[in-house]
């Protein structure tokens, strides 16, 4: 009974169409980009745009390197980027990439109002074919950010239907997109950048469910799966855990309560963790570990700043935590005792209490909250974890706790936490923090004559011996804990080395798809 | 829709059974929703709690209906979620009635006001039913709020159309134009003949519409346009339950949707029997 | 015999005249409503690299930054010319986001609406036939229970037999992974439509088998039926031969003016079997705070359902010719 059905599989199967020797990828990582592979509109942010390339990119250990960029300066001023661009790139329709396009590119994107900021680029012209200059409205060094991320399109050819039709001079071309189902690729035979060891590569879109579905049955090589599942692996695949500083952590309100309000009404400070005292004591008590695992499940590691493991970081600016005795007699010395027996400290009449705000919705939030409100009570601080919509956290973060979470592969993102002139501005700097100091050393990052040389700036604006915005300084932030990303591997399936992920599951990790190689037979 | 044209010649016995099978029915299903707000209320403190050391534990005489991936009992969960949905479908169902009171006898007050609520309820039927409660959920910023506004935004028009036939009918009743004739004021006659037909109608169209009110809360839960993911809830629970389900673990839905099932058919039940002794003929649905 | 038809066609579409601008101004003050800043929407998890600049140029470029009543003026002003409008969410036209959506849902409502009429039907007239026995207590149990089953929970009870356990069907997606849609067989699209049609057509079956049961027995007390089976029909035989031409043509009306319901069950059925139709992308645009491709959906839901109910009307009439004089 079995046997004829067998033989006729066998059949078919020889009939079909072998792709015997270069194999194919099949990806359940979700991420799909809803609004099409245009870099313009803000595609290919996390620094692969799989079809289009960029001038430079980051490499393993998040250092820069060219790509279509050979040589690439920044002026004395700061102000104006020269860049020699390769002249073998090639769009996969054959025509050359020239600086015409680099130019087109970052011109359209300034002004197209997508996901890409450009808003500091100030003009974009050509030298000759393959030099172009980007000037700047003031210096700002992490526009190589922009850089690395902003794929290149074909002027010749782009169109309002580009986003579906992307043609670029990245590794792959688009095969089909079955929008909400498939996205299935192909190597470009006119890529710079080398051999690609698979024939086709499909990213399967839907849920998260059914990439899993898909991994258990076989189908799937690489599969995004949510914390609580990475260790249900089925047989044949290996948990791939990936350190990321997609973080979360406590944004204080800095300044003692204002009359003033924000534009909105928002009022603004908080008597309680205007004290440097509670914000240290804070950063000293709080147990990440514990964080760790009754947030994350143990699917994570403890975050001590905004960039942990980034070359920006500064791990000098830390203190250490799980020391709630240290943090104690940090409140002593600095007033805050429990003369009435509750439990709870105070100092000239102020409680030491204040709400934690939390989105109502996000779990792993929740548990933050609830779990450091708990670490908190024990040396005599309480902080009431409060679940909130945006909308009432938008009206209290100015003069309450909340968790709020960043990361990412730009040290912008330092800069706006962190200078005064973000005091107020959307979810940046909610607790109005601003010391000159700070300011000036983040002032002198973006002035920084190159990106290695910018490091050192951020680094001293957590702590450069005497203050900065880290806990050993003025404690903007106690920083929680930073997330991991789970995958399922194929076994047969090498991905070479990993870069520390920014905020957002899935395609990053796609960054090095090109190398990825394929080791059985 | 549901004449009930059972054969001549069972009359005697029909007089009594409508009522007996209401009161059957009823007693069932208020019974049910007690046992579920009071198992809620008797949960103790760490039911609901995470334990790591039982982790997508199968049923089990010390978890009958399993855990879940961070350990959590399921059967306790669906009792806490059961007693969340339920009185969220009751309140959604409430200001459902409300409406459907408001715009039913408001649209006897005059033709324009009846030409009125008949544009609202060609409004309300004109799109998928579902699709308008995404919409308004939508439009209330999605959460308990928006679940409560969308489901009383969508359910009247049935029962407000009962009501206002109702209320016309009995307006133009001879016994209503004898009291006016015998000097009654208007608001004497709505309390003396008006309101205790009505009552029983509001009580059985608020019956009716509960538990759609619950089914189409999970609804808007399980695609994350409802209830808060926190709140222990069966719409979010099922949502979980799908990354579950993949890895065999079918426990973890079996017992959300059981219970919210039976919760659903008893109060259909109840509302089918109930409309059967308020409207036998079946002429107004 | 055409007469009547052209008079309710008309009659409808009048009504529809005057529907739709309602529905429209309706749809649109609702999704003003919405506290959901779209801006904050479309950024979403890029928040750090968005400055306070770019989402004004955002706003701007997206026309987000207009008070709501010039918003919908310019919005009216592009529908009358078939402009529905750019999605913000999918970066494309309304009309073509829609297009593209929409053929894979109406595969899977049309699919089960026909299943789920000729299932229910058949159920209905078993019951109805089998009257008081066995196999009518069954299937009414059957239909009252499905009646109150959460649709998105009977699909997962699906996939966790026939897919996760079993093994038999896929549990997700219309068409297996890492095809090409040329290379996807046919045999291969019908088995992803297996589940996802199956659960849709629960939503429809309950009261079309309640109320073609009812209609049987009430055909069946008839005294044409009684004279029949006097001369040795047995009640199966009467139920499928001229029970069913008695039954059909309310069912059908039935059946079609709770057509709409369907689309609203796929909603639910494209969340758990990962289906790339339209309701994913209604879920999608509410979500993402996408008014025009809301409005949009909410326009052609509304065509959708009434056509269904025009239908209805259609079929009530053919079934019934005493109708036909009512408007």
């Amino acid at each position: 009974m079995f046997r004829p059905l067998a033989t006729a599989a066998l059949a078919l199967s020889l009939l079909s169409p072998a792709h015997a020797e270069a194999r194919s990828l099949v990806l359940a990582i979700g991420g799909e980009p809803e609004g099409g592979f245009d870099p313009i509109m803000g595609w290919g942010h996390y620094g692969n745009p799989l079809f289009q390339s960029t001038l430079l990119r980051y490499d393993a250990e998040l250092d820069l390197v060219g790509d279509l960029a050979t040589d690439w300066r920044l002026s004395q001023d700061g102000r104006v980027w020269r860049i020699r661009l390769r002249e073998d790139a090639m769009f996969s329709d054959g025509t050359p990439l020239t600086a015409k396009d680099v130019v087109f590119t970052y011109t359209a994107a300034s002004t197209a109002g997508g996901l890409a900021d450009l808003t500091v680029l100030k003009e974009a012209r050509a030298l000759d074919d393959t030099t172009v200059e980007l000037e700047l409205t003031e210096p700002r060094i992490t526009f190589v950010a922009r850089l690395a991320t902003l794929g290149i399109v074909p002027a010749h050819s782009y169109g309002a239907d580009y986003a579906r039709q992307p043609i670029g001079s990245g590794p792959f071309k688009l095969v089909e997109w079955r929008e909400g189902e498939q996205l299935v690729v192909a190597p470009n035979p006119y890529w710079h950048g080398g051999e690609i060891a698979f024939d086709r590569v499909s990213f399967v879109f839907g849920s998260e469910e059914a990439g899993q579905a898909l991994a258990r049955t076989g189908a799937a090589d690489l599969v995004a799966v949510p914390p609580s599942m990475a260790d249900a692996a089925p047989p044949d695949m290996a948990v791939l855990k990936i350190d990321t500083v997609d973080n979360r952590g406590l944004a204080f309100p800095m300044g003692p309560a204002r009359d003033e309000t924000t534009e909105t009404g928002a009022p603004i400070g908080n008597d309680v963790t205007a004290d440097r005292a509670i914000r240290v004591a804070i950063n000293q008590a709080l147990d990440r570990e514990a964080l760790v695992a009754l947030a994350l499940n143990g699917h994570g590691r403890p975050a001590m700043g905004p960039a942990d493991g980034l070359p920006w970081d500064n791990p000098e600016a830390a203190i250490p935590g799980n020391d709630p005795t240290a943090a104690m007699a940090t409140l002593e010395d600095a007033g805050w005792t429990d003369s009435d027996g509750d439990g709870l400290r105070e100092k000239d009449g102020l409680r030491a209490a204040f709400r934690v705000l939390y989105p109502a919705g996000d779990s792993t939030r929740q548990a933050l909250a609830l779990g450091a409100s708990q670490q908190l009570r024990a040396i005599g601080i309480e902080a009431q974890p409060t679940g909130s919509s945006w909308d009432e956290i938008g009206a209290l973060m100015h003069s309450q706790v909340v968790v709020l979470g960043w990361g990412a592969h730009d040290p912008s993102e330092i800069y706006a936490l962190h200078h005064g002139d973000y005091a107020g501005v959307d979810y940046y700097n909610t607790g109005h923090y601003a010391n000159p100091t700070v300011d000036a050393h983040l002032e002198g990052a973006e002035a920084a004559g190159s990106f290695d040389a910018s490091l050192a700036h951020w680094q001293a604006a957590a702590w450069d011996g005497e203050t900065g915005f880290g806990p050993k300084g003025d404690a903007a932030w106690a920083w929680l804990v930073n997330l991991e990303h789970a995958y399922w591997a194929s076994d047969c399936l090498d991905l070479g080395s990993l870069q520390i992920h920014p905020h957002g599951h899935g395609f990053p990790i796609t960054h090095d798809l090109p190398s990825w190689r394929w080791t059985c037979e | 829709m549901s004449a009930v044209t059972e054969p001549i010649g069972a009359q005697p016995a029909r007089l009594r059974t409508p009522y007996k099978r209401a009161a059957r029915r009823g007693t069932l299903a208020l019974a049910l929703l007690a046992a579920i707000l009071l198992g809620a209320q008797l949960l103790p403190g760490d039911a609901l709690a995470i334990d790591a050391t039982a982790r997508a534990l199968p049923p089990q005489p010390d978890h009958l209906m399993g855990t879940d991936l961070l350990g959590r009992d399921i059967a306790a969960r669906t009792l806490a979620a059961l007693a969340q949905s339920v009185q969220i479908g009751l309140l959604a169902a409430g200001a459902s009635t409300g409406v459907a009171v408001i715009l039913g006898l408001g649209a006897t007050f005059g033709r324009l006001a009846d030409h009125a609520v008949g544009v609202l309820t060609e409004l309300a039927l004109g799109l998928p039913h579902f699709v308008l409660l995404i919409m308004i959920a939508f439009a209330m910023g999605g959460g308990t709020t928006g679940v409560i506004v969308a489901v009383a935004l969508t359910h009247w028009p049935r029962l407000a159309r009962v009501l206002r036939h109702e209320a016309q009918t009995i307006a133009a009743s001879d016994y209503v134009a004898i009291s006016r004739a015998l000097g009654r004021s208007r608001l004497w006659v709505a309390r003396h003949h008006l309101a205790p037909h009505l009552v029983a109608q509001i009580v059985a169209g608020f019956i009716v519409i509960f538990p759609h009110a619950i089914l189409h809360e999970a609804g808007l839960s399980f695609i994350g346009l409802g209830i808060e993911p926190h709140l222990p809830s069966i719409g979010v629970m099922l949502s979980e339950s799908l990354r579950e389900i993949m890895a065999g673990h079918w426990w973890v839905a079996a017992a959300p949707g059981l219970g919210l099932m039976l919760v659903a058919l008893a109060f259909e039940r109840f509302g089918e029997a109930l409309r059967q002794v308020s409207d036998p003929a079946g002429h107004i649905t | 015999m055409t007469a009547w038809l052209a008079r309710l066609v008309a009659g409808r579409l009048i009504r529809l005249a005057w529907l739709l601008p309602l529905a429209a101004v309706g749809l649109f003050a609702l999704i003003s409503l919405a506290p959901i800043d779209p801006v904050q929407a479309y950024v979403g998890g890029r928040t750090s690299q968005i400055g306070p600049e770019q989402r004004d140029a955002i706003a701007s470029a997206w026309g987000l930054d207009r008070p709501a009543s010039e918003r919908f003026a310019s919005w009216l002003g592009d529908l009358a010319g078939g402009d529905l409008g750019q999605s913000i969410t999918f970066n494309a036209p309304v009309l073509q986001v829609i297009a593209a959506r929409l053929p894979a849902s109406m595969a899977l409502v049309g699919l089960a609406f026909a299943l789920s009429f000729l299932l229910g039907t058949l159920l209905g007239l078993v019951a109805g036939a089998t009257r008081g026995r066995w196999p009518d207590r069954v299937i009414r149990t059957l239909a009252v229970v499905l009646a109150a089953s959460p649709g998105f929970w009977v699909a997962i009870l699906l996939v966790a037999v026939f897919a996760v356990t079993l093994g038999w069907l896929p549990a997700c997606c219309a068409a297996p992974p890492g095809q090409l849609a040329s290379e996807v067989t046919p045999a291969d699209r019908w088995r992803h439509m297996v589940l996802p049609v199956a659960t849709l057509s629960v939503v429809g079956i309950a009261p079309l088998v309640l109320h073609t049961r009812q209609s049987l027995i009430a055909f069946l007390d008839s005294p044409a039926a009684r004279h029949l089976s006097a001369h040795g029909a047995t009640p199966l035989r009467l139920a499928f031969g001229p029970g069913l031409r008695h039954a059909a043509g309310v069912a059908l009306t039935l059946h079609l003016a709770g057509a709409g319901e369907l689309f609203g069950g796929s909603v639910l059925a494209e969340a758990v079997f990962a289906w790339p139709g339209l309701g994913q992308a209604t879920v999608r645009a509410a979500t993402g705070a996408d008014a025009p491709l809301l409005m949009g959906i909410g326009l052609a839901t509304l065509l959708f359902v009434f056509a269904g109910n025009l239908l209805a009307d259609i079929a009530a009439r053919l079934a019934d010719p005493r109708l036909r004089r009512i408007a």
